[in-house]
């Protein structure tokens, strides 16, 4: 059953230089419940899709559906509210002059989630569930490391209860250690909470451990999906098969594979 | 606010700019009691003293009329001081309220908001005030009111290129995914990330307001006497230079000191406010 | 004997607060033309290691720096900051992260690779300096190098201008180049074609390498031999082949396991922090027959 789906999805942008065509016509589903990892270099327009979904965006053509109905460019509270995201850059991500509680309330104000008595436990829950103690609600960004800092940024998105996430490189600012927790973390949340997510990042190495689904994005166009494995085990692309070929690797056995990808089939 | 203290007390300029901004103050409040002579804040007349130089009986001389000079200033640092005080009070809020809306919105919001602020920035702040005061009557409230009007938009410009700059920062995206409202993101995100810079910018003005009224004043066109004020003492005294050099050096000075203090002050707040400009 | 010798290396930093020690004794030595790899998460000390071997943390005030760096024989401490000054860019040279932040956007490429040439040599003459750029931009298989040097930073690609750092790098024959996460700003494909670039150059011109980085798979692919740095102190070193083959430490083993496979092993499951990490050091061997 599909939750999310893109239908014949344009963005064309107008600047000095002429036209640019970020996305070009993606069409795509999301299903309920898988991880889909968008996978693409600089200029692929993965991040530009990500704005759509997000309706950060409108779409140039072409539209997007979730839950079967169809979204409109100016989003209700209602329709933003099942989709949420995480960011690249959690030092961005919040407001470096509000507490980490205040950032994470700021969902449960809007939607008026739950009487006013019960929202700061709910913050407190909030950051528990990510794995932080609920008593950092009080400490200001600047106080946190990174990976705590994008386990907060977690914890915002899932405070309003969202069916969909976009995460959009999340880890790749983070030291591989904390990359690890992170994405255990993610990993956990989306089969305890039923979430869906659309994982936007250029690691293939990561996305290989947690997508179920890769989408190979080239110059705004889709051009290579499959089920993880499968894409990997045998890529339909060259471009696909380069950009595996190029994963810096520690083990012989990875070696192996990327040699017999170069190889080609 | 004591981390603050010891940051700018680290630092020898701001130390001192700190300390001449509280001897200001403290001057300006206790005047009617640590003047030597406090009724000569009015229309006080005293022949028999006129224009002396200064003395162990009065420190900064007299002036034409044989008012203790040490006095007025104290006096005329509190004429002052409300002066800025009041200006900043009611061209911050509007010059950081219009800055923040155009800066969070953009498009033709920014667009007509921005072009109303440039046309007051273009005109040189001293002839649009001139100008207001033609046409009003020079009183203190006058005075007020038109420093205000060329003050609000130095405020808008400064509230709106920092927004402008934040607004693309994740933060705001994360509010805006959310689906928190304009008026949210805008007061509640935004401008307190705006407030470094704002108080910042406004210790530095307390200096430029205290000058730009004396200036007015000095024209005859502010403060009327007998009030004591700065500039109309400064202005007084001009035409007896070189010869009674104490009416005017005395005022003179107490001008530079305040402007020099709250200038000291506002570099360092900037320090300790991380205030990049 | 070696080219770069760094014994017991120390650094911490004067701040409100007090003294911070960031590094903790830190040896490390390079011999001519060999590539090591010095690599370690955030804030563990490894690039301001390289900071100091290129004098530049030396004129720090709120700098304490401990312990002996010498290059080619020579106490860096020792000489004058002038003469620290003039090892930059001669005998050590230096590829940053994010190669168009380094150049200077409103200079052309030929200007710039001017005035890195004639810091070596400071009469030569414009024609000389362009053949010179010229040549080493060719060696970069830059297509065009003649157009290149006429342009501006910005007007070129990511890579390209990777590249052209790369040779402006190694324009004055340094015997030490440092390089700084070189890449990591970049897309995949793109860094590992610049990392095999570099690799050819510097074994052709014979120098040696201090590579800063993170990643552990470009590390693998690129260093003679690791030193595993964590939290300021080196907790393993070793040929590359050895700590990557066995690794040892606690931490280093941690690192490992945490860079998720192609091969699809699964997310590991390891600590972010661990009382095991603080162990100390393990060394390998170089073993016999396998001499660099």
């Amino acid at each position: 059953m599909s939750l999310l789906s893109l239908d014949h999805l344009s963005k064309t942008f107008r600047t000095a230089g002429g036209p640019v065509h970020a996305v070009r016509d993606v069409s795509l589903e999301v299903k309920s419940g898988e991880c889909l990892a968008i996978v693409g270099e600089s200029g692929s327009g993965k991040t530009t899709l990500a704005n759509m979904i997000l309706g950060i965006l409108a779409p140039s053509a072409g539209e997007i559906r979730f839950d079967g109905q169809a979204l409109p460019a100016r989003r209700t509270a209602t329709e933003r509210r099942r989709i949420q995201f995480v960011q690249q850059n959690p030092l961005s991500a919040l407001n470096p002059k509000r507490s980490v509680g205040a950032s994470i309330r700021l969902g449960l104000d809007t939607y008026r989630i739950g009487g006013r008595a019960e929202r700061w436990p709910a913050v407190e829950a909030a950051l528990e569930a990510v794995g932080l103690p609920g008593e950092m609600r009080h400490r200001a960004p600047a106080a946190l490391s990174g990976g705590q800092r994008q386990r907060v940024g977690i914890a915002r998105a899932l405070a309003v209860e969202p069916q969909l996430i976009v995460l959009d490189e999340p880890t790749s600012a983070l030291d591989v250690l904390v990359q690890a927790r992170v994405l255990r973390l993610l990993d956990r949340l989306r089969r305890e909470r039923g979430l869906t997510y659309v994982f936007i990042t250029h690691d293939l190495a990561v996305v290989r451990n947690i997508a179920d689904r890769i989408a190979v994005f080239r110059a705004g166009r889709l051009i290579e999906l499959g089920e993880t494995a499968a894409l990997f085990n045998d890529p339909k692309t060259d471009y696909t098969r380069s950009l595996i070929g190029a994963v810096p690797v520690v083990d012989e056995s990875e070696l192996e594979l990327r040699t017999r990808l170069a190889e080609g089939p | 606010m004591k981390r603050a203290i010891r940051i700018l007390s680290r630092n020898p300029l701001s130390a001192l700019g700190l300390g001449l901004v509280v001897l200001i103050v403290l001057a300006a409040l206790l005047a009617p009691w640590i003047a030597p002579y406090p009724d000569h804040n009015g229309a006080v007349v005293d022949f028999l003293n006129n224009n002396k130089p200064p003395s162990a009986r009065n420190w900064m001389g007299t002036d034409l009329v044989g008012r203790d000079i040490f006095s007025r200033i104290l006096y005329a640092y509190q004429t002052s001081l409300v002066l800025a005080v009041v200006v900043l009070a009611i061209a911050t809020p509007i010059g950081t309220v219009v800055g923040l809306i155009a800066g969070y919105l953009g498009g033709w919001t920014e667009t007509i908001l921005m072009r109303v602020v440039d046309v007051f920035l273009s005109i040189p702040p001293l002839v649009l005030a001139l100008a207001m005061m033609g046409v009003l009557k020079p009183t203190l409230t006058n005075a007020m009111l038109a420093v205000t009007a060329m003050w609000w938009p130095w405020y808008a410009r400064l509230v709106y290129s920092i927004a402008r700059s934040e607004r693309e920062e994740g933060y705001v995206l994360a509010a805006e995914v959310i689906g928190a409202g304009t008026t949210h993101i805008a007061f509640r995100e935004i401008l307190p990330n705006c407030l470094p810079a704002i108080i910042t910018k406004m210790t530095l003005d307390m200096g430029f307001v205290i000058i730009i009224a004396s200036s007015l004043s000095f024209l005859g066109l502010g403060v009327q006497p007998p009030t004591p004020d700065l500039g109309s003492m400064v202005a007084e005294g001009a035409n007896y230079l070189p010869d009674s050099w104490w009416l005017t050096v005395f005022p003179g000075l107490a001008i530079l000191i305040a402007v020099f203090g709250f200038n000291l002050l506002g570099d360092g707040l900037r320090d300790v406010l991380g205030v990049d400009r | 004997m070696s080219l770069l010798d760094i014994a017991d290396l120390t650094l911490s930093f004067k701040g409100l607060s007090g003294l911070t020690e960031v590094l903790h004794g830190i040896s490390l030595s390079i011999a001519p033309g060999e590539k090591v790899a010095l690599v370690g998460e955030s804030g563990s000390g490894k690039s301001v290691t390289a900071r100091i071997v290129l004098g530049l943390l030396q004129e720090q005030k709120t700098a304490r720096i401990g312990g002996t760096v010498r290059f080619a024989g020579q106490d860096l401490a020792a000489l004058s900051p002038r003469d620290r000054e003039g090892l930059r860019g001669t005998e050590i040279s230096m590829i940053f992260q994010d190669p168009t932040s380094y150049l200077n956007p409103v200079f052309t490429i030929g200007r710039q690779f001017a005035e890195v040439l004639r810091r070596r040599d400071p009469g030569l003459a414009r024609a000389a300096c362009e053949a010179r750029a010229i040549e080493m931009l060719a060696e970069t298989a830059i297509p065009d190098p003649a157009r290149v040097l006429g342009s501006y930073p910005f007007q070129l690609s990511g890579g390209m201008n990777q590249r052209v750092m790369i040779a402006m790098a190694l324009a004055n024959h340094p015997r030490l180049l440092i390089a700084d996460e070189p890449g990591t700003a970049l897309d995949v494909t793109v860094q590992a074609q610049t990392l095999k670039l570099m690799r050819q150059l510097v074994d052709l011109h014979e120098t040696a390498v201090l590579f800063i980085s993170h990643n552990l798979g470009v590390v693998r692919e690129f260093a003679d031999r690791v030193y595993v740095i964590y939290r300021g102190r080196i907790v393993e070193d070793g040929p590359t082949a050895a700590v990557f083959g066995d690794p040892r430490h606690a931490y280093t083993q941690a690192l490992m396991a945490a860079v998720p496979r192609i091969t699809g092993d699964g997310l590991p499951d390891v600590p972010e922090v661990s009382e095991a990490f603080l162990a100390p050091k393990v060394h390998h061997r170089l073993r016999s027959g396998r001499a660099t």
